[in-house]
Order: C-alpha cells, then structure tokens, then sequence
C-alpha cells in the first residue's frame, strides 16, 4: 500500500481503496461467504482493512449468541476495536483510515454503527433489499445526521451477482421444518 | 443539581405529570393532501339520483372512494341546497374548460339539472387519524374508518392509571440507570426491557460507550436480554447498574405464545423503556430483536424513532412496533441537561 509518510499526507476525505485493493480484499470476503455457505451459515463474508493489512474479520453470529445484533459487521468491529485496545492504537486514528469489505449491503444498523466509529468507505457486493442501510431501505450511510459520527463513501456492485447467489442459494437450502423466526440473517 | 433531584423526588409518584403520545407514521401524521376537482350544483334535486349514478359510470373517481359525491351545501342562502362531484381536474377532457359542456360528453350523463362547474379541492387519501380527517372534511365531506386505539392514544388517554403507574416505575428504572452510568462516566441514558405478560423487568442498561463506542443503553440492553437467554456477548458485570433476570419456568408457564413453546426469543414480545429517543443504530437493533413497543421520554437530535426517520414504522421493513414518546418527559430532559453540563 502507501507508506507511513503518505499516509499521513492525506486527509481522511481522500482515503479511497484502490482497484487493486478492492479485488484482493473482496476476493478474501467471498471466499468466507462460500466458507460460510459451505457451513451452512449466512453467507455474508466481511473483513475491515488497515494499512493494508485485516484488522477485523467478522461473521454473522446471531444463532449462537441469541443477540439479534450480531451481524458480520459488528463482529467485525469488534474485533477492530479488541485490537486498538491490546496494541494501545487510537480508535479513531485507525477507524478514520479503515475500509470495510463486505459481500453484501450493511443494515440500516451496521451501517449507522459505522458512522459512529467513522469508518470512511465501504466497499460491498450486492444490495440488501430487505434491510440496507446505504440506499436500499434508508440511506444511513450519506444522511445529515451530525450526532451519529461522519457520512462514508460506498464502493458498490463488485461481483454483486455472486453475492446474490450465494443468497439465494442459502435461503433454498435453509430447513423448512426450523422453527421460522429462529433464522435470521442481515 | 440539588433542586432537581428535589422535584424528581417530588413527583416520583405522580403519573398526572406527563403524557405518552404516540409516534405515528408519515402517512398517519402529514398533512391532508388535496387535489382538484370539478364540482357542479344540483339546481334539480329530482335529478340527484340520475346524476350519481351516471356521474360515477362516466368519471368513477378511482382511489377516492373516501370522497362522498354530493354535499349539501355549506350556505344556508343558497339557491340550490346540493353540490355534486362531476370529475378531478386531472380527468377533464380540457383542464380550462369551465362550462358543464365541456366536462360531460354528449352521452353518458343528461345535463338536467346541473350547474355551471366551478373548482374545489378535495382530499387526495383517506384520512387516517381523526385530526386528518377533521381537515379533511372541512375540504369536501369525506368518509373515516376510525382506528379508535389511535384516536384516544393521540389524546393521551390510551393508558389507564394502573397501567401509566406501572409504566412511570419502569421509567423510573431507566432514570435511576441512567444516573448510575453518568457516574461512571457515561452519557446518562438509561434502558429497561419488560415483559408486559408477566411484569417483570428482564433487563436494565445504561450507556457504556466510555469504553466501547457502540454500548449504548438499547444495545447494552439486548445483549442483556439475550443474556437472560443463555446467549449474549459481552460481560457488563463491572457495571453494577446493568442486569438482567433469567426468566424463569412459572413466569413464562402462563404465557401464551404463538409457536407454542414457552421459550423466549430475543425481544419479541418485550416492551422497551429509554431515557431518550434511540439513534439509527440503536432503533434498528431494536427492529432486529423484534421488539414489542418501545417508550421514550424526550426526543433527540438524531433520533430514529421519530425525530430523523421513523423507524419502527418504515416501509419496506419486517418488523414494526408501536412507539411513545414523554413518559416521565421532565425527568429525561433532566439527564440531558446532566450531559449538556459536562459537555
Ligand atoms: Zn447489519
Ligand atoms: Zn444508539
């Protein structure tokens, strides 16, 4: 990526995955919704990446946690968050020059929850009709909200087809007989 | 902060002083929108009947079957005591013409007995709140299904004194929360899930963003029901103020529910008590936990269940709830100012 000098440089507007980026890091994300699938879990792959390196890698956790909100984002966050912590970084020095991968739209709360953490861009596969927090639904991610942290930039579309199979195919092979509102996915 | 703690002694058990109102949709609280019609006075009130009947198969007023067709007219001195709905301005051969003519092709409707037409507005939806339709019917008479749940909820009078008693102790928990993380240093918000079957409090929370940006009393708090699920994910046992109560067998033996277990699953079912109007994040959580109702003092700037979006009652969404704002308003703003003061 840029070295430190660089980075330093430019502002937190400008920081903006490059094209090469997003492929790597996409790449990663798909291949842990094909993992997810293969394991019959929600198939929605999501890393969080600074300085070029993965600092937070998240799946959908809401099943075993009974916690609704446990969605790959947040999970993923989290895992930012531990880490600033355990490495003494500043959360919003690192989180101003972090960008989320994510195979799928964010929820209208994922993506409210990356704003309060001023993550800037958000680089994601396909839109989330039902819940999506970046135009689908509400458009939390550009909304004038000035007590609920900054706007983020979204990167949308790439290999958003894939994304959509992968759905699709998870809900077909999802059990019938399951109690229904037990499976839950964003 | 002396006097203040004073009046909220004071008052810890008068229910008289606040009012929960319900927050209702766009569609239940915008204003009446109104579109253009051509009406025209039946000079011959024989021919009333004819006129309807041939009026409707010619320009049946799609979409406005709220509209009624003919009103009696508002002057007492006028000459003709019933004025007819002949078509939406929209629907007009030509949207200038102004004689009867125009508006009324050779066949289909005999003239006999019609005026000259003249312009009125009528309301372009069905009202649905009775302040809606009041506004409405003042346009053109207009017809109302009442849902009477939201009628006495936007008086004020939904809830019956045991129940606003019940409601005033529940807030007073979030209150006391609330104060309780303001002294570790928090922002003085303060949340209470209730399972309304049994009345019993599942789980109370405050804000814990200190040290962690996402801990905000309704977060906090799902987590602690899921907690009290076997679930869960964070330990808030360094807050002494944030708990939850597994419930137990007989609290749940009684209760009936849909799928026929008695198992609890996440908040559905529960009601939700908070200091203060959640954020986006905080309200979609809510959405995703599947929660009963949700019951706030005062508003906030950025708040999504009312101030910037509404939404427990947003299109496209699989879940809504009902929501009401002011319970134990004063005291809430109170802990606002709290965070103001620090600020
Ligand atoms: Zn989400
Ligand atoms: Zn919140």
């Amino acid at each position: 990526m840029e070295t430190q000098g660089e980075i330093k440089a430019t502002s937190a507007e400008s920081f903006y995955p490059r094209d090469e980026d997003i492929e790597k890091w996409m790449a990663n994300a798909f291949d842990m919704a094909k993992d997810a699938l293969e394991n019959g879990e929600v198939p929605v792959g999501c890393l969080m990446v600074y300085n070029d390196e993965v600092v937070g890698r998240g799946r959908n956790e809401v099943n075993e946690t009974k916690n609704a909100t446990r969605h790959a984002e947040m999970v993923a966050l989290d895992q930012l968050l531990d880490r600033c912590r355990h490495s003494n970084l500043d959360v919003r020095s690192v989180c101003e020059r972090t960008a989320l991968y994510v195979t799928v739209e964010p929820c209208i709360m994922c993506a409210a929850a990356l704003r309060l953490l001023n993550i800037p861009v958000v680089v994601y596969g396909c839109r989330n009709e039902r819940f999506g927090g970046c135009g689908s639904v509400l458009d939390v991610s550009s909304a004038d909200l000035p007590q609920t942290g900054n706007t983020f930039k979204c990167v949308s579309g790439h290999r958003a087809q894939e994304a959509v199979e992968m759905l699709k195919t998870f809900y077909k092979q999802e059990n019938p007989n399951a109690p229904k509102p037990k499976t839950r996915k964003d | 902060m002396e006097p203040q703690m004073k009046r909220w002694k004071g008052s810890e058990f008068d229910t008289d002083s606040w009012v929960a109102y319900p927050v209702l949709s766009d569609e239940q609280s915008q204003d009446v929108e109104l579109v253009e019609a051509f009406a025209a006075p039946i000079v011959n009130k024989k021919e009333t009947s004819r006129l309807v009947r041939e009026l409707n198969g010619l320009y049946p007023l799609d979409g406005l079957q709220h509209i009624k067709r003919v009103r009696a007219c508002k002057e007492k001195d006028s000459p003709h005591p019933l004025e007819v709905l002949v078509c939406l301005v929209s629907d007009a051969p030509d949207r200038k013409a102004v004689s009867i003519d125009s508006l009324l092709p050779s066949d289909g409707v005999g003239r006999d007995g019609l005026g000259e037409p003249f312009v009125v507005k009528v309301p372009a939806r069905p009202p649905l709140t009775r302040p809606q339709f009041e506004l409405a019917s003042k346009q053109w008479p207009t017809s109302f299904h009442e849902d009477k749940q939201v009628t006495v909820a936007l008086r004020g009078e939904l809830f019956s004194p045991p129940q606003k008693a019940a409601m005033h102790m529940y807030m007073m928990s979030a209150i006391a929360a609330a104060r309780a993380g303001k002294e570790m240093g928090m922002e003085a918000v303060g949340a209470v899930v209730v399972n309304p079957a049994t009345q019993t409090i599942i789980a109370v929370g405050h804000d814990c963003r200190g040290d962690h940006p996402l801990h905000h009393a309704v977060t906090v708090c799902v987590d602690l029901v899921a907690r009290s699920q076997g679930g869960g994910c964070y330990s808030f046992d360094r807050y002494p103020a944030c708990r939850f109560t597994s419930p137990t067998s007989d609290t749940f033996q009684n209760v009936p529910d849909a799928e026929g277990s008695s198992q609890p699953y996440i908040c559905t079912g529960y009601d939700l008590y908070v200091t203060r109007e959640p954020c986006v994040m905080c309200a979609m959580a809510l959405v995703h936990s599947r929660i009963g109702r949700v019951f706030y003092g005062t508003a906030s700037a950025d708040g999504a269940l009312g101030t910037k979006f509404k939404i427990h009652s947003q299109k496209d969404l699989n879940h809504r709830f009902e929501v009401y704002k002011g319970v134990l308003s004063k005291q809430c703003e109170g802990l606002n100012k709290l965070d103001n003061h620090i600020l």
